[in-house]
């Protein structure tokens, strides 16, 4: 993508108009996506995304810029650009005049693919897809099934002025299905969506028949599906994907993108108690073949197992290069970003709260009326006042300790901070699930995680 | 090679192929600028540009698009939409007849201003909403600006192309009093730099979030619900796609059997303008070169058209409409250019909530099914007047409910660009389900 006289070339250019930090990113994708409806191809394409960004830090102030046109002398050019809007240049580093030693690293192929997206053509994809579409249609009600496949393989290469020089390589595959079922109550849709750093053994490792049942099962439960009631109840949240509450939550007012901005609730709580002893929460980019995993973030730095609530107390933010220079924290491998035409911020990876040892029975006794949200949907936060919400794709009623009718519609509404204190039974069967999450930095692959756990109290929105 | 030369180059070597081809190149500019501390925190730069094509080999239709522009990447990109065409079960694919749509400049001198006068912008928004003792910390103050120019060329004939931008501030803040924190964040848009107003938007952003802090809780129940402008938009942007007649024809709009029938309360009226004065996403041709004209989707509550490309128009026996909608990275779709809520009688408020903002819209609506469920800001209102702010609450029901209880339409125009692209005035809606404390 980039030869190493060319990055040695621009950083040393960098430099010599003064700036104190340079970093040039560059990238090549290869995607490729699938559209079938009812098992016929509706959309199909193919792309190639190729660029470079280049980063430049004068202080902590962050300049950048990003281009398609990787020739030497169009970077040289767009550097200038920089300095010239920075409005400063001209000052020469002693530092620009001489070469850079970087210590080259390569992947170690850590969550490299099995099967590579060449193992197999596409009528091969849409036959494995069948499976799925098959077992979706668990009853005449389905009446017609959507199935995206998503395919990526993305090069990067970082260089910075400290001598980085890192490849990475991440294939990701996912397929999402979803289910439409009707009769005389109206439509509804089930989804399910596995997706792993993995090749074409994604089919293999998230047998399509098991999810596309899943989404089938999910559409015809919501057409029986009453509103959901209103109001502050205690709330039983399923596992995997229902760890997306706490990514809202709690997840992104960790990121020092808002700590060291002072606009998270949670800035400056190093040390502190903020949740209650059942919780222990982890952001893990090193999970063998996760959807969030990789070997170095976008910055080049090793990713890690980042520890950031033991038992309650708050041990770390999720810092990238920006983020340690205005707070001083050690970096933890966090700074990602959708593509080169973002800079990088401090994001989550596979964030999870880890397992704990109610059982899941123990969690509906002694619940007089509440929710169980068993699938959850997606969520938002403002983690300047730590409001948050997110949507129950498949909710049930709590009736005496017992799970009973379907519910549809119900959002769960309320302050992190405040929530996180309610969390008081914790079980131990722990799985991760994957989603797609927006931010300053743009979309980017996580899991998101959790047991079954207990929230005493939470407001329920809901029409009933 | 330039996105033209690229164009050309792929012209003929489908005519050498014997596929028909429609490459859409889309050139992009960004400047982003962010204060902090009195001083520019963020400054972002950037040119790119990527090149997408639709092939149709036999009737059917394959996608591939390209940012590397060599003669290997666009053959590779050629070879993989025939590919993609081939696994297309649907024959009845087709490019529509093109013509000469001429070079058009929406832009004009708009984002000409100097940078020191943007940065000024920038500079000046962090100034003003600082001057307010409650405010805790500002987020970002950024001036932003983008230009595109849209290049469209097919082996049938297509070739045109438009330049079209905006420029836009934005503050993101935290505004705190005792106990009582809120984050809001206030956005302007125009085409014209010139436009822009530090002061004024800072004075919005205090205005809006300031009536917020020292929130109570509301309590569950139904109410009148005022919605504001952009809360309106938010909550319609989800379901727009009711409207598009690809929907329609996929089984998946509650909207299909509904041509010519009334679904929404008679004082509203909705309707897609691509040339509106202020028109932030004004477009003299869709993406396969239609030209674009004012379309209504509800005329006083009745369906009156779905929104076409040429592919759905000709399946459902309709004209196209001019809402093919395309990226280079994208296939063909069916979308809005600038959605206007007619202007109506006037809202008067009396007794319910005064809707401010809503969260949650990507998670907590269901565009196939119509329910929705949504985190929600505003303000009690008793006796005529808002009289104090509540929180945590959500609004939920059904849109088709939602569009027949609407009682009343403001009148003065707001727009939005934050879901969709579009202007409303304040929408009053009866009866609606608040879940609270």
């Amino acid at each position: 993508m980039l030869n190493e006289s060319t990055a040695e070339r621009l950083i040393a250019h960098a430099l010599a108009q003064g700036a104190d930090f340079a970093e040039v990113y560059a990238e090549r994708t290869k995607s490729r996506n699938l559209r079938l409806l009812d098992l016929e191809v509706q959309e199909a394409t193919s792309g190639i995304e190729r660029g470079a960004g280049i980063r430049l830090f004068f202080g902590t102030q962050v300049v950048y810029a990003y281009t398609n046109d990787l020739s030497e002398a169009n970077l040289l050019e767009v550097t200038d650009t920089l300095a010239r809007l920075k409005g400063g240049g001209g000052r020469v580093d002693a530092r620009g005049a001489g070469g850079l030693d970087f210590r080259k690293t390569a992947p170690a192929g850590l969550h490299a693919p099995e099967r590579p997206f060449e193992a197999h053509d596409k009528r091969w994809r849409i036959e494995r897809l069948a499976e799925a579409d098959h077992a979706a249609r668990v009853g005449p009600e389905i009446k017609k099934v959507q199935i995206h496949l998503l395919e990526r393989d993305q090069e990067i290469l970082v260089a910075n002025s400290e001598g980085v020089w890192n490849t990475d390589r991440r294939v990701r595959t996912r397929y999402m299905v979803t289910a439409i079922a009707e009769n005389e109550r109206g439509l509804q849709t089930g989804f399910a969506g596995p997706g792993l750093s993995v090749g074409l053994e994604l089919f293999d490792l998230e047998p399509p028949a098991e999810h596309g049942r899943a989404a089938g099962e999910q559409a015809r439960t919501l057409l029986g599906a009453k509103p959901a009631p209103a109001g502050p109840m205690p709330v039983v949240i399923g596992n995997a994907f229902g760890g997306v509450i706490f990514h809202e939550a709690l997840g992104h007012l960790l990121e020092t993108t808002s700590v060291a901005r002072k606009t998270s609730v949670l800035t400056d709580k190093l040390g502190e108690k903020i949740a209650s002893d059942a919780v222990t929460y982890v952001d893990d980019g090193t999970l063998p073949h996760a959807w969030g995993s990789s070997e170095y973030d976008d910055e080049g730095a090793p990713t890690e197992r980042t520890v950031l609530i033991e038992k309650g107390v708050l041990k770390s933010y999720m810092v990238d290069r920006w983020g340690s220079l205005m707070t001083g924290y050690r970096p933890t491998g966090s700074g990602r970003r959708q593509d080169y035409t973002y800079a990088p911020t401090s994001r989550m990876r596979n964030t999870f709260i880890e397992a704990g040892d109610a059982s899941i029975e123990s969690l509906f006794e002694g619940i007089e009326f509440g929710l169980y949200a068993k699938k959850m949907g997606g969520g938002q936060v403002k983690p300047g006042s730590g409001e948050y919400n997110f949507a129950v794709q498949e909710g049930y009623v709590i009736r005496h300790g017992r799970v009973e009718e379907p519910v549809k519609g119900a959002m769960l509404v309320g302050k992190g901070p405040e929530s996180i204190q309610r969390i008081v039974a914790v079980a131990a069967d722990r799985k991760n699930a994957p989603g797609m999450c927006g931010s300053l930095s743009g979309s980017i692959p996580v899991e998101v995680g959790q047991p079954h756990l207990l929230i005493s109290e939470i407001v329920v929105g809901g029409e009933g | 090679m330039t996105l033209q030369e690229a164009q050309t180059y792929l012209l003929r070597r489908a005519r050498e192929r014997g596929v028909e081809l429609e490459a859409l190149a889309t050139g992009s500019r960004e400047l982003t600028l962010r204060a902090r501390g009195g001083d520019l925190e963020e400054i972002t730069e950037a040119e790119s540009a990527g090149i997408g094509v639709r092939v149709v080999t036999g009737g059917k239709t394959g996608y591939a698009y390209t940012e590397e522009l060599t003669p290997e990447a666009l053959d590779w990109m050629l070879a993989e939409a025939v590919e993609n065409a081939e696994l297309q079960a649907d024959t009845d694919g087709f490019l529509p007849q093109g013509r000469s749509l001429g070079r058009h400049d929406l832009l004009g001198e708009g984002l000409s201003a100097p940078v020191d006068e943007k940065k000024q912008v920038a500079l000046a928004l962090e100034r003003e909403v600082q001057k307010d003792p409650r405010v805790r910390q500002v987020g970002a103050a950024t001036y932003a600006e983008r230009e595109h120019q849209t290049e469209l060329a097919s082996t049938r004939g297509a070739a045109g192309g438009f330049r079209s931008g905006y420029a836009y501030q934005m503050v993101n803040a935290v505004m705190g009093e005792g106990a009582s924190v809120k984050q809001g964040y206030e956005l302007k848009v125009s085409r014209e730099v010139a436009a822009l107003d530090p002061a004024s938007t800072a004075q919005d952003f205090l205005y809006k979030t300031g009536r917020l802090l020292g929130a109570r809780p509301l309590a569950s129940g139904r109410y009148t619900a005022y919605l504001e402008p952009k809360a309106f938009l938010a909550l319609l942007a989800p379901f727009v796609s009711m409207w598009s007649a690809k929907q329609v024809i996929e089984g998946k709009s509650r909207l299909a059997d509904k041509l010519g029938q009334q679904v929404a309360s008679a004082v509203f009226t909705l309707y897609d303008d691509p040339d509106h004065p202020e028109g932030l996403a004004n477009a003299p041709f869709d993406a396969e070169g239609t030209p674009t004209r004012r379309v209504y989707l509800l005329r006083e509550g009745v369906v009156e058209s779905f929104l076409h490309n040429s592919q759905t128009a000709r399946k459902l026996g309709h004209e196209p409409t001019g809402h093919a909608s395309r990226s280079y990275k994208g296939v063909l779709g069916v979308a809005p250019h600038n959605l206007i809520v007619a202007p109506g009688a006037g809202v008067r408020l009396e007794e319910g909530v005064l809707v401010t903002d809503l969260m949650g819209v990507h998670a907590g609506a269901n565009p196939i099914s119509g329910d929705f469920s949504l985190q929600a800001l505003g303000l009690k209102v008793e006796g005529g007047e808002a009289a104090y702010p509540v929180e945590n609450f959500t609004i939920s029901g059904n849109v088709f409910e939602l569009l027949e209880r609407i009682v009343a339409v403001g009148q003065d125009l707001e727009w939005s660009v934050i879901f969709l692209v579009g202007a409303s005035p304040m929408v009053e809606v009866a009866d609606l389900a608040f879940a609270g404390a």
